[in-house]
């Protein structure tokens, strides 16, 4: 059991600094969830609370005990890579309990906690395999197995899902929630999908460019965006975003379109509205916001996405629900839902509504 | 254009036989790999062998013929043979073993970031692209007190009484030419080795610095595992090597004094081409050659119980 803190972390590389002044405070038991796109510096964190990436400033601390300069077989976090890093020399069995076996623990303790992981896992059949006689899933329920033996105090995923296939990622991400709900461990789990990050997360980190944009719950995420990029990447299809300037009783679009969205007080500063395909629907032309043509329309069975070309605005992705009946080609007028729009500053921040 | 086959197919065309296609044909696209192997390996073998069955002896030219175990029976009962053997084994063991250790140990240096590294490993390489003539002569000359400074330096350690050449101890005349093989025979360790602890993925070393292993745990349980194959190989090639190594020895020591450095294959060569008795040299390197054979079936048989990657 650990509570976590990362208190004005950095890192850098000779003089290049990467990462400056992350401060997170990780309850116990808490799952989050460390999302960005490639290079954002999620993986450099998390393995700086491995203790594999020495941490250049700041402070980290699990139960209020400084760790920076602690090593990893101190830690008492267990990690899934995204490889596995299995063992290849040696069988299942013995790959799950390998921490065990180095630190000497009775040999019936071994066995025991190792068949119980395997039950667990599904595995019981395979413990005498070696790694590459087994898929690539079963590999992936190995190196959690070796995780879950060790009983640590906190979890580390470093990607774990992305080299399966998506039937498989889905089955798996319902595992490691199950896992989650079972063992009540700190978990802190690193993915650039924000599917994994939205569905398993108590809170999610997302991180760009080194720097922690926003820390919530998936549905805070989702409905007050702290800044443009959170906004964007949180939720799919993407968040339209839309060029505005102020006017009369609200706002008005590039095309001259009028919105009468509530300006905080006193602001004036806003410069673009972003509204979430599902928050568009396709109306008759005299009920709507925006009237444009349908140039692509994707049916896939639970939603309809329709691409609609605007003009003086551009392009506007709408999704409805279920079967929509439109034709590419088709005019269409689109309506807004105006209490859930997302106004932001020319530097992209939220403005509070 | 009137050479047209009008024959239609399975009729006046005939189908090879069963028989043909599966038990002869195969063999006929083989035949040339096994025509020159055959050639340039079995046929100087089987003649060298057959040679240990006759009496061959260039002083005596027509005294030649079949003598069966004959060389053999005087192999048995000869001490300068059984004294070659002893030293042999002293002379590959003494050798490989330290070949192997200050190899690895200089392969594990290696593995680590330094400034100049790459100069460094092309340095290591070095020994290996001196002749050995002329490191033989090199190591010789280190040895002789009026030239060379091993001796003093040996005395002024209290290793040596005073600064005398031990080549011409024969207590101690073996550890000269072991000591040059030693120099010789580390790169070969150091960059094989090097080359299979690069290929061993990081990650695996970070999992197991994870799952609580100390760092000699994980060169147990982690670096070890994965060198095994490349060990089993190394040190299996390198001891047939040595043990049939006599360049070192001939030129260094000559096998003296008083045969204290002679091994089989210096005892082979004088035998040969010093008192030209082609018919014994050739049984003392059956005998050698039976030895090996021995020694690489036990370490094969080895590797495959132990190797599991």
């Amino acid at each position: 059991m650990a509570r976590i803190q990362l208190n004005n972390i950095a890192k850098s590389y000779g003089s290049v600094e990467v990462m400056r002044d992350i401060n997170l405070t990780i309850e116990d038991g808490e799952f989050i969830v460390l999302v960005g796109p490639s290079g954002c510096g999620k993986s450099t964190l998390l393995r700086m609370i491995a203790g594999l990436e020495p941490i250049s400033g700041g402070d980290f601390t699990v139960d209020g005990k400084r760790m920076n300069e602690v090593p990893p077989r101190d830690r008492d976090m267990a990690m899934v890579f995204q490889s596995y890093a299995l063992y290849p020399h040696m069988d299942v069995a013995r790959n799950m309990g390998f921490s065990l076996e180095i630190r000497k623990a009775p040999n019936e303790e071994r066995t025991s906690k190792v068949a119980l992981a395997a039950q667990t896992l599904g595995l019981t059949k395979l413990t005498e395999r070696l790694p590459k006689q087994l898929s690539g899933g079963q590999r992936q329920r190995v190196a959690m197995g070796r995780a879950i033996v060790r009983d640590p105090s906190a979890f580390l995923f470093d990607e774990p899902l992305s080299n399966l296939d998506a039937a498989l990622r889905v089955e798996m991400r319902l595992e490691i929630a199950r896992l989650h709900q079972r063992l009540k461990a700190t978990m802190i789990y690193v993915t650039h999908d924000q599917v994994e990050a939205l569905t398993l997360a108590d809170r999610i980190v997302v991180l760009n460019a080194g720097d922690i944009q926003q820390v919530g719950t998936p549905l805070e995420l989702y409905d007050r965006p702290a800044n443009k990029f959170v906004a964007q990447f949180i939720g799919s299809p993407t968040m339209n975003i839309l060029e505005i300037e102020p006017g009369e009783g609200g706002i008005r679009l590039k095309n001259g379109a009028a919105l009468s969205v509530g300006l905080p007080d006193g602001q004036k500063r806003a410069s673009e509205l972003g509204v979430r395909p599902e928050h568009l629907n396709i109306v008759a032309p005299d009920a709507a916001h925006l009237s444009g043509t349908a140039e692509l329309v994707e049916h896939l069975g639970s939603d309809t996405n329709i691409h609609a070309h605007v003009p003086g605005i551009g392009q506007v992705l709408v999704r409805e629900h279920g079967h929509f009946p439109l034709k590419t080609g088709e005019p269409v007028g689109i309506a807004v839902d105006l209490a859930k729009t997302h106004l932001f500053d020319p530097d992209g921040r939220r403005l509070a509504a | 254009m009137t050479a047209i086959d009008t024959a239609a197919p399975g009729n006046s065309r005939a189908r090879p036989s069963f028989y043909f296609r599966y038990m002869v044909e195969p063999y006929l696209y083989i035949a040339p790999a096994l025509i020159l192997i055959a050639l340039v390996m079995l046929v100087p073998l089987v003649i060298g062998i057959s040679y240990a069955f006759q009496a061959v002896n260039l002083l005596r030219p027509f005294e030649t013929g079949w003598v069966g175990f004959e060389n053999f029976q005087a192999l048995w009962s000869d001490r300068k043979f059984w004294l070659a053997l002893t030293n042999t084994f002293w002379w590959t063991i003494g050798s490989i073993f330290f070949q192997f250790f200050l190899g690895l140990g200089l392969a594990l240096l290696l593995n680590t970031q330094f400034y100049g590294k790459r100069i460094v490993q092309a340095l290591v390489f070095l020994p290996w692209a001196v002749p050995t003539f002329l490191s033989a002569l090199t190591w010789a000359w280190l040895f002789n007190p009026t030239i060379g400074p091993l001796p003093h330096w040996l005395a002024a350690l209290g290793i040596l009484s005073e600064p005398f050449n031990i080549l011409g101890d024969p207590n101690l005349a073996m550890w000269g030419p072991v000591t040059a093989n030693v120099w010789f025979g580390i790169p070969f360790f150091a960059i094989t080795l090097l080359a299979a602890l690069q290929s061993i993925p990081g990650e695996l070393y970070e999992a197991a610095e994870i799952d609580g292993a100390t760092a000699w745990q994980t060169f147990t349980k982690i670096t070890l595992p994965f060198l095994a194959p490349m060990i089993a190989i190394t040190v299996m090639l390198r001891t047939i090597w040595i043990a049939n190594f006599a360049d070192l020895i001939f030129v260094m020591t000559g096998g003296g004094p008083a045969n204290s450095t002679q091994i089989l294959s210096t005892y082979i060569f004088t035998t040969a081409f010093r008192k030209l008795e082609f018919g014994y040299a050739s049984a003392i390197a059956v005998a050698l050659l039976a030895l090996l054979l021995l020694y690489a079936v036990i370490l094969l048989v080895l590797r495959k119980k132990l190797v599991k990657i």
